[in-house]
């Protein structure tokens, strides 16, 4: 038999961030809910189910495309200009997921504020990054692209630009994040050590979250890849843009061989991913 | 300033006491610790043991009274390389950065001394490699400096924490139920260095345990609290199984306390 007493001392942890959401989450939800079904089942009452659904003859374009995609042309020209263009998409994902890493790190930590003793001031920090980070990922890569075109025409810095701000702005958030929510045991240990903040980021904060900032990186990554094809649809080369040629020449078996190439960089860098993370581990 | 010779006051606090909200955690408080003591603080669950240990440490700040540690005013301490130097907490686990290699961990107890570069430095190159080595080896652990700290055991990581305490050399050890996770042998291990590592260099030592025993058989001196007050503050060579049996008594105060099966 033991005996416990209500009257455990709080946490003697001095940085700890305690989020409004967490204590107002249950309240309202089941009205949201409500709302989100209703709207759901609003939405299938509004589509028209007759017979325009698809375009006359579409049935036939989609069996001829289905058929396209079965059988990829895999002659050596079309490969070699497959391997191209996927190099070029490869390119632009590698340069503007560079870029984004150089912005978000030394931004997501602004915007943990955990840097900052002073509760004000890290309030205002925090308030300050994350709505910086709110802008720049608000506004969709194509939009990004489509402005950066319009301004400095169709060159690769418009499109390396135009997926670096969103990315950033993603990836700075995520920080952020990861650097708030880390167990406080630990950092205190290294501030009763004598370790100023900065000193207990590199010492505490990052090794604990390096795991997890690491893989989601790397998540982001993949997905750069895919907007980085996407860019070509606005005329910037790239696996998209041959996406692009070959439908319009209707040579679907040639649309399949670059989907294929696309598929195949997304697959490798989660191949890659996973063994960095596996070597982490140990 | 820091070579406090035996007989001079290492800790020195006056009517100290703690509240949270309607609880009251210490009641005025007062406790002289000599230089090169090893006190052993006992007693039931939230009889004010942590709490006394957080507010020795200056990770709490008192409600009423005054903490002097070396003679220095603990109020006026800041965070940073001086009162790392005169004060060194261990807690009770959980506390090691997991997924750093032990050295690093160890290393940590650097952090007040070292400069931003030399730590940033010596995560990629450690340094002082040799002084992390001796206090692993002091531990028992010297195979242990390259491990990865997640994979060592519960008592393997209490040992690098008190390895971490050994190098940041401080005057004064604080030690919040440093063993509350272990099993009863590995317990007794690591009490038996934390006491060594004290003696060894005349620090000063204050443990909160849970085990009398433990208590009695390392310690020095024995202050026993009840309820926020001392109970009963003697050599631990002149506490007999009567005191013992009043610290441990149920309580007839009622709601501060519920018994759990």
């Amino acid at each position: 038999m033991t005996i416990e007493v209500s009257r455990l001392p709080p946490e003697a942890a001095s940085g700890s961030v305690i989020r409004a959401s967490e204590r107002s989450l249950p309240r309202g939800r089941g009205l949201l809910t409500l709302v989100l079904i209703a709207a759901f089942l609003w939405s299938i009452l509004q589509i028209e189910w007759g017979g325009d659904l698809i375009h006359a003859g579409g049935v036939a374009v989609l069996i001829d495309l289905l058929s396209g995609l079965v059988r990829p042309d895999l002659s050596a020209s079309i490969v070699r200009k497959a391997l191209g263009a996927a190099w070029v998409t490869l390119t632009f994902a590698v340069a503007s997921i560079s870029l984004a890493l150089l912005f978000a790190i030394p931004a997501g930590i602004g915007a943990s504020g955990v840097l900052i003793r002073h509760a004000g001031a890290r309030r205002w920090t925090m308030l300050l990054g994350r709505a910086v980070l709110a802008l720049m990922r608000s506004i969709h890569e194509l939009v990004w692209a489509l402005l950066f075109v319009t301004a400095i025409g169709l060159s690769p810095y418009a499109a390396i630009l135009a997926l670096a701000i969103p990315y950033a702005g993603i990836l700075g958030r995520i920080y952020a994040d990861l650097l708030n929510d880390v167990p406080t045991a630990p950092l205190r240990a290294l501030r009763d050590a004598g370790g100023s903040e900065l000193k207990v980021l590199f010492y505490g904060r990052l090794p604990l979250v390096l795991p997890d900032l690491i893989a989601y990186s790397f998540y982001r990554f993949e997905c750069a890849m895919r907007s980085s094809a996407i860019m070509s649809f606005i005329g910037i080369a790239g696996i998209g843009y041959q996406i692009q040629l070959a439908l319009d020449d209707l040579k679907y078996r040639q649309v399949s061989t670059y989907l294929l190439a696309l598929v195949v960089l997304v697959v490798a860098t989660d191949i890659w991913s996973s063994q960095v993370r596996r070597a982490m581990v140990r | 300033m820091t070579d406090a010779g035996a007989g001079t006051i290492a800790i020195a606090a006056g009517n100290i006491s703690k509240r949270y909200r309607e609880t009251v955690a210490l009641d005025q408080m007062t406790l002289a610790v000599n230089a090169g003591e090893t006190v052993a603080i006992v007693g039931p669950s939230g009889s004010g043991k942590t709490t006394l240990l957080h507010l020795l440490a200056g990770n709490l700040a008192t409600d009423t009274g005054s903490i002097a540690l070396n003679g220095r005013a603990l109020a006026a301490l800041q965070p940073g390389r001086e009162k790392a130097r005169l004060v060194g907490i261990m807690h009770q686990g959980n506390d090691l950065v997991a997924n750093l290699p032990v050295v690093h961990n160890v290393l940590a107890g650097r952090l007040g001394e070292w400069g931003l570069l030399r730590s940033l430095v010596s995560l990629v190159i450690p340094r002082e490699r040799e002084i992390a080595l001796r206090a692993l080896d002091r531990v028992g652990i010297g195979d242990k400096l390259s491990e990865r700290t997640s994979r060592l055991s519960g008592g393997e990581q209490q040992r690098v924490a008190l390895a971490r305490l050994l190098i940041q050399n401080p005057a004064i050890i604080i030690a919040d139920e440093p063993v509350s996770s272990l099993d009863p042998i590995r317990a007794e291990d690591v009490i038996r260095i934390l006491v060594e590592i004290a003696s060894d260099e005349s620090r000063t030592l204050v443990a909160s345990l849970h085990s009398v025993p433990l208590a009695l058989q390392y310690f020095s001196r024995i202050i026993a609290l009840r309820n926020g007050r001392v109970l009963f503050d003697r050599p631990a060579v002149d506490v007999h199984p009567i005191h013992l049996d009043r610290l441990y008594a149920y309580d007839d105060e009622g709601p501060r306390i519920a018994v759990v099966e």
